[in-house]
């Protein structure tokens, strides 16, 4: 019998085409990361390891006797480094922007369990990819912490819409986009002023929703194996929109604020036999004999405050504090003696600066740091589907890497540089909080600069400042530049200038102090620096 | 074999002499024991194992290693039980529709609810926790013990009837809320009846719908694609309710609506609980003795609305006179700890016995809940489901020493004045340290 | 002679049928064979109590029984002095949803003008069932507002609202403002700041200068008269001493800064509530401001002070020296108070001060102990007969004595029982 080869080049070329599904829009160039330490994840660590990127890929892993570096590659000399996987933040809520609320409805009429008023439709079928906002802010305070995945989702009311999975690299939504949509949330909240405006009403709302959906299919399977005689089943836009869920295995995230929700979710799970996840979670420690039976998959939000309903927060103020230091930050540590495995995620907090400060928390409370760091990287991307391409730095899969100046969740350690998409992207310091200020320096300066090679004079500076935001132009014999990034913190003042000179612009920034009618500093450039002084010119009487 | 078994038989044995004990197993001694149904035993104990109650008598000898609990000059009766109440609930009413009976209360209970603690304190075991009496149909209620510690599941007492909140009068029609924008059906008290009504109609014709489905599908000439009827959440509860599977408890103040009521579960063919609150359940005595049908209500709380200002203080002692069963309850978190109090009222605005006025808190609202076989009053076989009182329980110098539930202690003010006494030590000892050292 | 004879006769039929038309006083009334607690000396194992004049004439282990004086066999019975609420709204509020059947509440911040007495309903439903229970006089309060009004003192038991005052204005009700804490540890009470309480300060500063022109101006003719403030007007008594202020105050740092307050004013006061009292007794005995309690059927408002907090609030306070009282803090349940006492007791407080709480106590704390609180000759006739300690749930009230009149135990709760049990 004949096996037909398949022929090599449309393996190849099938290859290629899945790797340019997943390809960003951009291709940077090709890396070579030397002298690093890789925490692969997938397999032990590797010693003075090289890393190849190309073409947003990770093209070749290993030590530097087994990989060598191609000609292409810009080499990155990673000496003291540390390379991890790109972590991934598996259930957040970055870059959108949050409808305005709805005035909600008063006086509702007396009927019955039918959700008629609202537009459940909508609010399934709400995406939080059409409510993506980036933000460079956004971006750059997560590849600080090294999230360079993040799954948002839309977080207001019961159904609160369908996420999306995003690879961080760049400002434009669609690059971002791995997986949309990923699967449909849940709160276990109410509406107000409308049915249901109770907790009980919200779990009540689910259960119909759900009977209701397994009917509406019914009717529809039944109508079309045999139409004739039949009354034709109506057109219920909510049911179509939540049917997929429902009844086809499509992913639900129950929001879980405390563990009665968990307990909540896990009936709503077992009874309708939903694929269903549990996030949240942060007292999942306390109901971990149902977790473990019901193995429902668990993601845990990193926000160790305990939920108001906790009985460790309202018996005083002692014992509130001892919950959010001591008690909360242990779960992920109780779980994980318990054999349970889990995503971790940033569902809750504020700011992004708290994620690695938090995971530090709950190492100190009992996690091991590998098993913190497998809850970011391997493990959401199996819970997600996405493990064949993301979690670990392995050859073949997408080059999200980052690389950290020490252990990754030391106090002390850095993200240094990331990779997203092969993309690379250096770790600024986050903009220091500008100081209030009583200066006021709107108005015209004339300065002095004085450097290796001469002076030279600016004849006027023009400065307005609103708030502690400083804007102007420069305008001198070689032309009129703009002033921008400028900050005025106390009596510290910094700012930018783009000098253009001869065709070609030069990047200037100047840091120095101020006062009422005077300031001085230092003006750096590329290759040296200067002295620049300035006075104010008094507003002449006319 | 035969060796191995004599070990085992010898291990046994050593097993139970070295007094393996449970958290659940304790004796109770030389207390007055107030058993409220099989009357009092002076210098008495009780002896619970395994949570069950095995004896009640005197001088009973303490197997070895159990808990004994020292109750001379105390007054040992059945833990309190407060069969109308809200608490450890997260939500009390659903008020966006007038109809809710879809909702229940198992749904959200908080077993970390302070107030459980609070109940403890005052001798109570288990309560009633309710739908509010904003709908003139509610949710489904449930009972629990007040476990505290314990998960929200391990309270529940799978014994009890299940039980369909209802309420009549000013509260499901709003009397006493502004009105902004269009007022909600109903408004008035035929308008909360005919609601109610149409809801049974509704249900009525939901079951029709079912049965004839389930005939259909089971005839020979069945089509293929006959399609089953929606399943209602709101529908299945009042079939229920017909079909017997779950009783009402109708909140009502006053006699006349109380007979309409009546007159409907007669109508559809339901069974009432209890009547909650009915301040003017002395005017219907005797109809309420003759169907049978017992109330839960306040000693003297009255006044607070017109529907409640013919609210007398004689009501309990009464109608318990006139054969209706009677229970007292609190509706309230605070006045939960004070069942006790409210019973002893009985006696003196009518005359009740000390027996009949503990009854009204113990086992009458046990029977009216369907759990009078397993807790309500000190019996052998019972659960053991006790409080401890230094002071008769009817007098208003008592407190409330101890509670305990199926054998385990879940309140004791001896270790709860131990707590505190600690507390204040700690409290002034940084202010000492602060005084003496240097910064 | 036998004209002389048929005058006697008939000047004596005129004599007695005066004594009718003024009711019962005239005639004496002797309580006998009642165990007498009389609350100040020891108490009577079996004694009797004269009645006469509304006033008690005598009472004693051996007490000589007028002749024609009607008897009343108190065998088995306990005879108490009547018990006096300290702070309540009886007359003043029928039903709780009903704003037309409540008047103790007025609108603004500043009303020392209005008084309590002034808006009784002397048939209020409530008045009878408290009396039936052994209450016999009561301090309806204003409340709403910062400065609430004028409580007054009634006795429970008149037609008319003339009938029912005794005393029209016992003290001016003042609800503390909340105040906000200094963050220091080391804070003095005068750190404890409010912008309310400096408003108050100076409507009282206000009152004294008011006071101090119009007495000059009435000196001399040629000073300006002062405009008449209401407001300043009615608080003149009390920045002259004369009648003091009800602080209504609860929490710690409010108690602190209220103590403050009445000595820096330099007033005559009585604290109302002191929740947490139990905190700061012996800043409370020091300052030797009494303490009306409110109802006890309260929970804390901290988890951490305790459940039974508010329960044994009072025992610490007396044992700190408080002078104290109890109050029902109710009209439809005012027939409660003396369950408040007993309830204090169960939890630490003496039995006997407990009864004192709400007998001889408030009438010292009230200024009204000549006349009212014990049973000691010369004081008015106000007695309950009990068949057993009148604190106890259980006991019935069998007899109550307001002004030496015996009362009528009916009320609504009665009435509407009989009307029932008649049906057919």
């Amino acid at each position: 019998m004949k096996i037909k080869k398949i022929p090599v080049f449309i393996f190849v070329f099938s290859v290629i085409l899945l790797v340019l599904h997943v390809l960003p829009a951009r291709v940077g160039p090709t890396y070579a990361i030397v002298n690093c330490k890789i925490f692969p994840v997938s397999g032990p660590a590797v010693e003075n390891g090289v890393i190849i990127i190309r073409d947003g890929l990770i093209d070749s892993i290993g030590t530097q006797e087994k990989v060598s570096i191609p000609e292409d590659a810009e080499v990155i000399n990673a000496e003291g480094l540390f390379a991890y996987p790109g972590l991934i933040d598996a259930h957040s809520s970055f870059f959108i922007e949050l409808p305005r609320e709805e005035p909600g409805q008063r006086g509702v009429s007396e009927r019955g369990a039918q959700p008629e008023e609202k537009n459940w439709a909508a609010e399934v079928n709400r995406t939080a990819f059409e409510l993506l906002k980036p933000k460079k802010t956004t971006v750059d305070s997560l590849h600080r912490v090294g999230i360079t995945t993040v799954l948002v989702a839309p977080e207001r009311g019961i159904f609160a819409g369908q996420s999306v999975l995003l690879n961080v690299n760049g400002e434009e939504a669609e690059p971002m986009v791995l997986k949309n949509p990923v699967a449909l949330h849940i709160n276990f909240t109410t509406e107000r002023g409308a049915y249901p405006s109770s907790l009980m009403g919200t779990m009540a709302l689910l259960k119909q929703s759900f009977l209701n959906a397994a009917h509406y299919s019914s009717h529809r399977t039944l109508f079309l194996s045999s139409s004739r005689g039949m009354k034709r089943p109506e057109y219920d836009p909510f049911l179509e929109a939540l049917s997929p869920f429902a009844l086809n295995k499509k992913p639900i995230f129950f929001n879980c604020a405390n563990l009665e929700d968990v307990k909540r979710a896990s009936r709503l799970i077992r009874e309708f036999k939903l694929n269903g996840f549990l996030s949240g979670a942060n007292e999942a420690w306390r109901v971990v004999d149902l977790v473990k039976t019901m193995r429902i998959p668990l993601l845990v939000s990193l926000n160790f405050k305990p939920p108001a309903t906790s009985v460790y927060v309202n018996q005083g103020e002692e014992k509130k504090k001892k919950a959010e230091e001591e008690i909360y930050p242990a779960n992920a540590a109780n779980l994980h003696k318990q054999g349970i495995q889990f995503a971790l995620t940033s569902l809750g907090l504020r700011n992004s600066s708290d994620i690695l400060k938090n995971v530090q928390k709950a190492i100190k409370a009992g996690l091991p740091p590998e098993e913190a760091l497998k809850a970011m990287t391997v493990i959401p991307a199996q819970l997600l589907g996405v493990a064949d391409f993301l979690g670990t730095l392995e050859s073949g899969k997408v080059a999200n890497v980052i690389l950290t100046s020490g252990e990754i969740f030391n106090e002390k350690t850095k993200v240094q540089r990331v990779f997203v998409d092969g993309l690379s992207f250096e770790v600024k310091e986050p903009p220091k909080k500008a100081q209030p200020t009583t200066l006021d320096l709107t108005g015209k300066w004339r300065a002095m600069i004085s450097g290796p090679m001469g002076e030279m004079e600016v004849p006027i500076l023009e400065i307005q400042q609103e708030g502690n935001s400083i804007s102007g132009t420069i305008s001198s014999e070689m032309g009129q530049w703009e002033i921008s990034d400028g900050i005025i913190s106390g009596n510290e003042l910094s700012f930018s200038i783009s000098a253009t000179i001869m065709d070609e612009t030069i990047e200037l920034a100047f840091s120095g102090t101020a006062e009422k009618d005077s300031f001085e500093g230092e003006i750096s450039f590329e290759g040296g620096s200067a002295r620049l002084t300035a006075t104010r010119i008094p507003d002449r009487k006319d | 074999m035969k060796r191995k078994l004599i070990c085992l038989f010898v291990s046994l044995c050593l097993a139970s002499l070295s007094g393996f004990s449970s958290a659940q197993d304790l004796l109770i001694k030389n207390g007055t024991i107030l058993t409220v149904t099989k009357g009092t035993v002076s210098n008495g104990d009780v002896l619970v194992v395994g949570g069950i109650i095995k004896k009640i008598g005197r001088d009973i000898k303490a197997p070895s290693g159990i808990k004994v609990i020292d109750a001379a000059g105390k007054y040992v009766m059945p833990g309190v039980i407060d069969s109308h109440t809200h608490i450890a609930l997260t939500g009390t009413n659903e008020t966006a529709n007038a109809i809710t009976p879809e909702v229940v209360m198992r749904d959200v209970l908080n077993a970390e609810e302070l107030s459980i603690y609070t109940a403890l304190s005052g001798g109570v075991t288990m309560v009633h926790t309710m739908h509010g009496s904003g709908n003139p149909i509610g949710g489904e209620n449930i009972v629990i013990k007040m476990k505290w510690g314990k998960t929200s599941e391990e309270m529940i007492v799978p014994q009890a009837y299940r039980t369909l909140k209802f309420a009549l009068g000013e509260n499901p029609k709003r009397a006493n809320s502004p009105i902004t924008g269009t007022p909600r059906f109903p408004q008035s008290r035929m308008g909360v009846n005919s609601i109610i009504r149409r809801e049974f109609l509704k249900a009525k014709n939901y079951m029709e719908q079912w049965d004839r489905y389930l005939k259909a599908k089971k005839s020979k000439k069945a089509a293929k694609n006959l399609v089953p009827p929606r399943k209602d959440l709101q529908m299945e509860q009042l079939a229920d309710m017909m079909r017997g599977k779950m009783l009402a408890r109708c909140h009502t103040y006053r006699a006349d609506e109380t007979l309409e009521f009546i007159k409907l579960s007669k109508e559809f063919g339901f069974k009432i609980a209890a009547f909650e609150h009915i301040s003017e359940a002395f005017k219907i005595a005797q109809e309420l003795a003759e169907e049978g049908i017992g109330i839960s209500i306040f000693l003297d709380n009255w006044a607070y609305k017109v529907e409640a200002s013919e609210g007398i203080a004689y009501n309990a002692a009464f109608c318990t006179q006139q054969g209706v069963l009677v229970s007292i309850n609190s509706d309230s978190g605070e006045r939960i700890r004070r069942l006790f109090n409210d019973a002893a009222k009985s006696m003196k605005y009518g005359g009740l016995s000390e027996e009949e006025a503990l009854k009204l808190v113990t086992i009458n609202p046990a029977i009216q809940l369907g759990v009078e076989k397993i807790t309500g009053s000190l019996e052998v076989g019972k659960h053991g489901d006790i409080a401890i009182f230094n002071e008769h329980p009817l007098s208003a110098y008592t407190l409330c020493e101890m509670t305990i539930i199926e054998g385990e202690i879940y309140f004791d003010r001896a270790q709860y004045l131990k707590e505190r006494e600690e507390m204040e030590k700690k409290k002034k000892e940084p202010v000492k340290k602060k005084k003496g050292g240097k910064r | 002679m036998k004209r002389k004879v048929i005058a006697c006769i008939a000047l004596a039929f005129f004599c007695s049928s005066l004594g009718w038309a003024r009711g019962e006083d005239a005639q004496v009334i002797a309580i006998k064979g009642a165990k007498i607690i009389p609350v100040v000396g020891e108490d009577i194992q079996e004694g009797t109590i004269l009645i006469k004049d509304g006033k008690i004439e005598d009472v004693g282990e051996n007490v000589t029984i007028p002749p024609g004086a009607k008897i009343i066999d108190a065998t088995g019975l306990t005879a108490y002095p009547g018990m006096i609420d300290s702070f309540c709204h009886l007359g003043l509020h029928e039903i709780g949803s009903i704003r037309a059947t409540i008047d103790y509440r007025e609108a603004g911040r500043f009303n020392p003008q209005v008084k309590a007495v002034e808006a009784l309903r002397p048939d209020s439903v409530h008045i009878p069932i408290s009396r039936s229970n052994g209450i016999t006089s009561a301090v309806v309060v204003s409340t709403g507002g910062l400065i609430s009004g004028q409580s007054g003192l009634i006795r429970l038991l008149g037609w008319t609202p003339e009938e029912l005052v005794i005393k029209s204005s016992v003290a001016m009700h003042i609800q503390f403002p909340t105040v906000r804490r200094s963050r220091r540890a080391e804070a003095q009470p005068q750190d404890q700041t409010s912008r309310q309480v400096d408003e108050l300060k100076q409507l009282l500063n206000e009152a004294r200068y008011y006071q101090k022109r119009r007495a000059a101006a009435q000196k001399d003719a040629r000073l300006p008269l002062p405009e008449f403030d209401e407001k300043l007007e009615f608080l003149l008594p009390v920045v002259n001493g004369q009648l003091p202020v009800l602080i209504s105050v609860y929490a710690e740092n409010d108690i602190k800064a209220a103590i403050q307050f009445v000595q820096d004013e330099k007033l005559k006061a009585i604290f109302f509530g002191v929740t947490e009292g139990w905190k700061v007794a012996d800043n409370l005995a020091k300052s030797g401001i009494p303490v009306v309690f409110g109802s006890l059927y309260a929970m804390p408002s901290n988890w951490e002070d305790g459940y039974d907090a508010i329960y044994r609030n009072p025992g610490v306070l007396a044992k700190a020296g408080v002078k104290f009282a109890f109050s029902s803090q109710s009209a439809t349940l005012a027939k409660d108070l003396p369950y408040h006492a007993a309830k204090a007791a169960a939890f630490g407080l003496d039995r006997r001060e407990a009864l004192k709480g709400v007998t001889l106590y408030p009438a010292q704390i009230w200024g009204v102990d000549d006349v009212l609180g014990s049973l000691e000759k010369g004081k008015v006739a106000n007695i309950v007969l009990a068949d057993g300690d009148m604190l106890e749930l259980r006991t019935n009230i069998k007899y109550v004595f307001i002004d030496g009149k015996q009362t009528d135990l009916s009320n609504i709760y009665t009435e509407l029982l009989e009307k029932y049990k008649r049906r057919d």
